[in-house]
């Protein structure tokens, strides 16, 4: 068997064990689960911004109203909290108009997909080498092969995290609100697949970091500390931005981190999620191979 | 007689411990060898670096006339059952079987059939599609040594294989490793003397990672030139015994009533020494059994 050939079977292995690992399981439902609970308060916060604006702005009131429409656009506020999230007028361009609950969703799994790589998937590596398991594919395999398969496999189950809080939001949005079309689901798609994409440095990084230590709980703090770095810079870089001296040292960190290039991903245009996903999976690999580096010639 | 690994002046430090001290050792091909040793004696670290899992300070390893391990060369044609290793707990049997014969390049059909008929070999056909978590001790323990023995690798090591089985489970593995032993490379590394003198045709002694050294175990054990009488009672003056048969030396055990005699074989065959003993023996007592060589046990233990 060649050496893409055992990938492919590593992968396809990881993707099973770890899709039954109760560990798995039990955030995976947590996650479907707060996908669904953000989802219908968000449902519940944007109708009652949507009847406001209806009085607020004396328009006739129509069946429309209080179905979480387009119609919010209209809002002050909403236009507000869209400029904050988005931080570039390029992406608030392309986010306009689009339909709120998929903007919800958008932000939702943006936001928590990197915490739940790091519970999901931190711990894969460092688990198997702590408990030995991994001697038993040493021999059979070379390490790279079973580290970048055990990362392919754990890209695949996050990839199916993502798609089933998707269809739990969607799920929601046809209870809770009239006139949900199915183009709302395509476009949930679309960000659930754009989030995956974001969610790959994440994971590069948590199984980067997996490789240091023989202790899954070890493997996760480090991941979650990782992470909370990667935002401190992003933040860094976001509020010293121009900024000369040593704080333009945020500026040259967070070309290293995922969150900064996060926003190709959220515009219209192909050309600039190519060169968000291009960056995401260069940093995903570049983690993961320093990680790797280190595990390559220790001792298991 | 060629040798299936080779370790010349091997040596391991953890920190300033060193657990491989300058080990040299061949182990012959095609035939069953057991490593002997006290705790710490090296054995395991011999194990694991051999399989590549260890990185060695210094020393050579030749693994089947091809260099120390390297995936991409001795994929497949060796095998390990490491010491205190878990298998997967979430996956099955037949599945991590059927994934770790694919590793090893065989068909889909072949992975499947191989995995099945070796499951059931080591009666766990009852319980492939049972997930690993749900397995008794002796159960996964049953999983680990079939998994050395997917795609009849050259080469196995086996480190402290019959281990937590059943006694039933351990006469079964054992008829399973020596009608294997016949046909590939095994090394069984464990401290169950016992088990070595059944299982082994070579044993090699480990002394603080720094020598090792190879004998047969019929050797060891001389069963060519020690007798052991097991009587009911004396046999009588032991001066009687002497010039009775002068080429032998004779030793009694009065609690257990065991009369050991040693001899050379070449000037007193065993045939001949039994049709002159035996009648002796008679006049005075009964023999209840009568065993050749010291046991392996016997044996180390007085090394020891």
């Amino acid at each position: 068997m060649n050496s893409f050939s055992q990938l492919l079977q590593i992968t396809r292995y990881e993707w099973f064990t770890a899709i039954r690992s109760r560990r798995a399981m039990v955030i995976l439902l947590l996650y479907m689960a707060a996908a669904i609970c953000t989802m219908n308060f968000s449902i519940n916060a944007l109708q009652k911004m949507e009847q406001e604006l209806v009085k607020l702005l004396q328009l006739p009131e129509t069946e429309e109203v209080g179905v979480v429409s387009k119609t919010l656009w209209k809002s002050k506020p909403f236009q507000r909290i869209m400029k904050e999230v988005s931080r570039d007028n390029n992406v608030y361009d392309d986010l306009v108009g689009k339909h709120p609950v998929e903007l919800i969703f958008a932000w939702l799994v943006f936001f928590y997909t990197p915490l739940l790589v790091v519970l999901v998937s931190a711990n894969r590596i460092s688990d198997d080498i702590g408990s030995g398991s991994i001697r038993y594919v040493a021999f059979r395999s070379s390490r790279f092969t079973w580290s970048f398969g055990k990362f392919l496999g754990q890209a695949g189950m996050i990839g199916a995290a993502l798609l089933l809080s998707g269809i739990g939001a969607y799920i929601v949005a046809l209870i809770r609100l009239h006139g949900t079309t199915f183009e709302l689901l395509t476009n949930i798609f679309v960000w659930s697949l754009r989030a995956w994409i974001y969610s790959i440095p994440f994971l590069g990084l948590a199984m980067g970091l997996s490789h240091l230590t023989r202790s899954g709980s070890k493997a996760t703090i480090l991941g979650i500390l990782s992470i909370s770095g990667c935002f401190v810079i992003s933040a860094g870089a976001h509020f010293t931005k121009g900024a000369s001296g040593w704080k333009s040292i945020f500026a040259y960190l967070a070309t290293v981190v995922p969150d900064t290039h996060r926003f190709f991903l959220w515009r219209n245009s192909a050309a600039a999620v190519a060169t968000g996903a291009t960056w995401m999976i260069t940093l995903a690999l570049c983690y993961l191979f320093l990680g790797y580096l280190a595990f390559r010639r220790r001792d298991i | 007689m060629t040798n299936a690994v080779t370790t010349t002046d091997l040596v391991k430090k953890y920190g300033s411990t060193r657990a491989l001290n300058g080990l040299t050792i061949s182990i012959p091909n095609y035939a069953v060898t057991g490593l002997v040793g006290a705790n710490g004696a090296g054995k395991t670290t011999w194990m694991m670096s051999v399989a590549g899992f260890l990185r060695t300070n210094s020393g050579q390893i030749n693994l089947l006339n091809s260099g120390p391990f390297k995936p991409e060369i001795h994929c497949g044609r060796i095998s390990i059952l490491p010491q205190d290793s878990a298998l997967p707990e979430e996956s099955y049997p037949l599945e991590t079987l059927v994934h770790y014969a694919r590793l090893q390049g065989l068909g889909k059909s072949a992975a499947l059939k191989t995995a099945k008929d070796i499951l059931t070999e080591v009666h766990l056909a009852d319980r492939m599609s049972s997930t690993i978590r749900s397995l008794s001790h002796g159960m996964r323990k049953r999983v680990m040594i079939a998994q050395c023995f997917i795609g009849f690798p050259e080469l196995i090591l086996l480190d402290e294989p019959l281990s937590g089985l059943d006694p039933k489970e351990v006469a079964n593995m054992r008829n399973f490793i020596l009608k294997r032993g016949k046909a590939q490379t095994i090394v069984i590394s464990s401290h169950n003397l016992n088990d070595i003198e059944l299982l082994c045709d070579y044993v090699a002694f480990f002394k603080q990672g720094k020598s090792a050294s190879l004998t047969t175990v019929a050797e060891i054990t001389n069963k060519s030139g020690l007798l052991t009488y097991a009587l009911t009672g004396s046999p009588g003056s032991m001066k009687a015994l002497g010039a009775l048969l002068p080429e032998c030396t004779f030793t009694l055990n009065q609690r257990s009533n065991e009369l050991s005699c040693l001899f050379k074989p070449s000037l007193m065959p065993a045939a001949k020494l039994n049709a002159t003993l035996i009648p002796h023996l008679l006049q005075s007592t009964e023999i209840i059994t009568i065993t050749s060589g010291a046991t392996l046990e016997n044996q180390i233990m007085s090394e020891f």
